[in-house]
């Protein structure tokens, strides 16, 4: 018996994230433990009257690339990939490792600069969705890996994950736009705000995002999604932080990280395990010491650490600062190769001012945002 | 550690068949069910010096399409495939299907519309292999291949495929050179008749192939091999032959085919169970009502009929005809969107006769013949 849960995901995303409409081209990426999401969401797009295909890897591939290929073959594109990415309306990408400890021993050198070769292909399909040409979303299909870093069954973790993207329930699509329109409203009250101060066990940090657009992220590129973000100011944070939870860097953990900061940038940086490694990333280059992003996780569903990104910087009551680079659309201009997502938990005594008026208490705004629709209408009575 | 068994397999495939050069674009094609032998091929054109890609299959997907899409959707080819067909120099394709049948429940009409629109692709894909800027190599894990047990379809399928590709031997590649330089014998032999006439239970079919091409299959396109094939030609296939061997096509099985041709063209069709898929398929183009094949199976190896064709057809005391598009290769001309091949086993009581010269008895050529 298939679980109606992945036709749900696969409905969500196609209907509500993509938007698929009649006629487009839309391929489906992912490795093969993907392969019953992969079917639903192929069987969606015909549903809507697109054009679905799959693009499926096999599990060990990589490694064996990274391990054999010289560094001709590791810098290797494929020619047609060049033309296909033109006729490309819309991607999902699926999220399904079978071993997510798999390139742990390859040489980081040879697989950075694999990245480096892929990042060509990305960085066209990221011209086209900024043009609006293309659509693209990420999400995940729970299999035992992934459960085991989140130290959970199999089961268990797929009612987590389902339930984080709502689709235990027959409205998800409905309960986005929910989510959407008092994400967007979130987002543009923190417009209006000049400084930040984050206030926690250890933590005392202060964030300029004064001109700053702050982005709601409503499900359209991730799902499950639910934050809104920005850039901050480069030259203006202040003060200290201790992130709770361990921060992970292609698949390497360093845990209890304390920086300090001067106009800026880190002036000081320890963590309790991987302290060489936090150094090392921190000296990759001039921008990796400056924040590029600072971001609210507002998805209560997900309520836990679960040692994947797409989850854990949405977590409802935390925020994450990240190092390196920064968002454009935001108004950030900070450039480096590094951007790492450090995830702060204030759900226990945390509080975060906005120009001095406490915003935000134990994890939560303490006023529901005025929805947008309105926040528009009374600037246009203006 | 991988198993060495799969590592000589990669072998002969990368470094025999498909011979795989620096700087070859190699697409390795499956499903997930071959993945132990995926890897061992990756690894192995990594090696020579390829750019290894895979493509996965999805299982269900066909059928999704074949049931639900739209006649636009049918048709359409995606961009994949297309950049593919145009860019790869290597293909290596593993069918490995954990059901063989998926598509008996499709309205027969609806794959026509899909075979049509996928004609082109195959017609490019067989130019360029004639034309020397395309190697390929088709290997298959066995029908009765099992999702819930893939290890042990593997182990099965090793078994048969080792055997069939003399992959047990010493020196497998010289086995195949070996058998090629007789097949190749065969084939210059053949290429000076005119006409064969077919003989056995149910059959007596006369075969026009003057002037053709006859090619020696020595493991270089399919895996495992042995055959030797021409086109016929197409206006000079007269008589009636019955195939005694289940015919799978397009995720489906049409049992007992018998078909009546009159100068080249069949105009008879019965089958007993799928009579209206083949009629369906006969109609798909006018090439479909035409051969485009005649061959023989030549791999004493395999005797054993496993309902897939690409080791049926290879079976020592077989002949097989292919209803549709001819490969340009062999001098056939014969255009379809179908090419359905329809094995006969002769190794009962059967005849085959060159210019009216008796050439093979009961699944063998005579002694010395060629």
């Amino acid at each position: 018996m298939s679980d109606p849960r992945v036709t749900r995901l696969a409905d969500l995303i196609v209907g509500y994230s993509l938007e698929l409409q009649p006629g487009q081209v839309f391929r489906i990426d992912g490795l093969d433990a993907a392969s019953p999401l992969a079917l639903a969401f192929y069987r969606s797009a015909l549903r809507a009257g697109a054009y679905p295909y799959t693009s499926l890897g096999l599990e060990g591939t990589l490694e064996l690339l990274l391990e054999h290929g010289s560094e001709e073959q590791i810098d290797y594109i494929a020619p047609q990939q060049w033309e296909e990415i033109e006729e490309i309306d819309a991607i999902a990408t699926i999220w399904s490792e079978t071993n997510t400890r798999a390139l742990s021993r390859v040489d980081p050198a040879r697989h950075a600069n694999y990245l480096a070769a892929q990042r060509r292909l990305h960085n066209r399909r990221w011209e086209r969705i900024a043009a609006g040409e293309m659509r693209w979303c990420g999400t995940l299909f729970p299999t035992s890996a992934h459960a085991q870093d989140a130290g959970m069954s199999l089961s268990t973790y797929e009612d987590f994950v389902y339930s984080a993207c709502h689709v235990d329930t027959d409205e998800a699509a409905e309960h986005w736009r929910l989510v959407a329109a008092s994400l967007r409203a979130r987002a543009q009250e923190l417009n209006s705000v000049k400084e930040l101060r984050i206030l926690g066990p250890d933590t005392d940090l202060r964030v300029s995002v004064d001109g700053r657009t702050w982005i709601s992220a409503e499900g359209t590129y991730n799902m499950p999604d639910g934050e809104v973000f920005t850039s901050p100011a480069e030259t203006a944070t202040e003060g200290e932080i201790r992130y709770t939870f361990p921060a992970i860097y292609h698949g390497r953990e360093v845990e209890d990280i304390r920086l300090r900061f001067e106009g800026g940038r880190v002036v000081h940086a320890e963590a309790a395990r991987g302290d060489d490694y936090l150094k090392t990333l921190l000296a990759m280059d001039d921008g990796a010491r400056i924040l590029g992003e600072v971001a609210f996780g507002l998805n209560y569903e997900i309520d836990r650490f679960t040692r994947n990104i797409l989850f854990d910087e949405k977590i409802g009551g935390t925020m994450h600062l990240a190092l390196g680079s920064a968002f454009s659309q935001a108004g950030g201009s900070n450039i480096s190769g590094l951007h790492w997502d450090m995830i702060c938990d204030l759900r226990a005594d945390g509080e975060v001012y906005a120009d001095g008026e406490l915003i935000w208490q134990a994890g939560r705004f303490l006023h529901e945002p005025v929805p947008a629709s309105t926040a528009v209408e009374a600037a246009e009575r203006v | 550690m991988s198993d060495p068994r799969h590592e000589r397999f990669a072998q002969v495939l990368v470094d025999y068949s498909t011979r795989v050069r620096e700087g070859d674009l190699v697409l390795i094609e499956s499903t997930p069910f071959a993945a132990p032998l995926i890897h061992a091929l990756y690894r192995r054109v990594a090696q020579a010096g390829g750019h290894p890609e895979v493509r996965i299959g999805l299982e269900g997907a066909a059928e999704a399409l074949l049931s639900a899409g739209n006649d636009e959707q049918l048709a359409w080819i995606n961009p994949r495939l297309r950049g593919d067909a145009k860019e790869a120099n290597v293909r290596i394709a593993i069918e490995a299907e954990s059901n063989t049948r998926g598509l008996t429940g499709i309205d027969p009409a609806r794959q026509a519309v899909f075979a049509r629109a996928r004609s082109g692709l195959r017609d490019l894909t067989m130019e360029r292999a004639a034309e020397g800027e395309l190697r390929r190599v088709v290997t298959a894990l066995p029908p009765h291949a099992s999702a819930q047990d893939a290890e042990m379809s593997l182990a099965d399928y090793e078994d048969f495929v080792y055997r069939a590709g003399f992959l047990d031997e010493e020196d497998p590649v010289a086995s195949w050179e070996a058998l090629g330089e007789e097949l190749g014998r065969l084939a210059q032999w053949l290429g000076t008749k005119q006409e064969l006439r077919v003989v056995t239970e149910g059959t007596d079919l006369t075969v026009g192939v003057e002037s053709r091409t006859w090619i020696p299959c020595d493991g270089k396109e399919n895996f495992p091999d042995g055959e030797v094939f021409t086109g016929p030609i197409e206006t000079r296939v007269d008589g009636h032959v019955r195939f005694s061997f289940p015919a799978p096509h397009a995720g489906r099985l049409v049992r007992d085919i018998e078909l009546r041709f009159e100068g080249g063209e069949v105009v008879e069709a019965r089958a007993s169970d799928g009579e209206d898929f083949l009629r369906e398929m006969l109609a798909l183009d006018d090439g479909a009502r035409r051969l485009g094949e005649f061959a023989f199976g030549m791999n004493d190896s395999v005797q054993e009929f496993t309902g897939h064709t690409l080791f049926d057809e290879k079976l020592g005391g077989t002949v097989h005809m292919a209803l549709g598009k001819a490969y340009p290769e062999s001098g056939g001309k014969n255009e379809s969107a179908l090419h359905w091949d329809l094995v006969c086993d002769l190794r009962g009581e059967s005849e085959v006769h060159a210019d009216g010269e008796l050439v093979y008895r009961d699944g063998a050529f005579l002694p010395d013949i060629f």
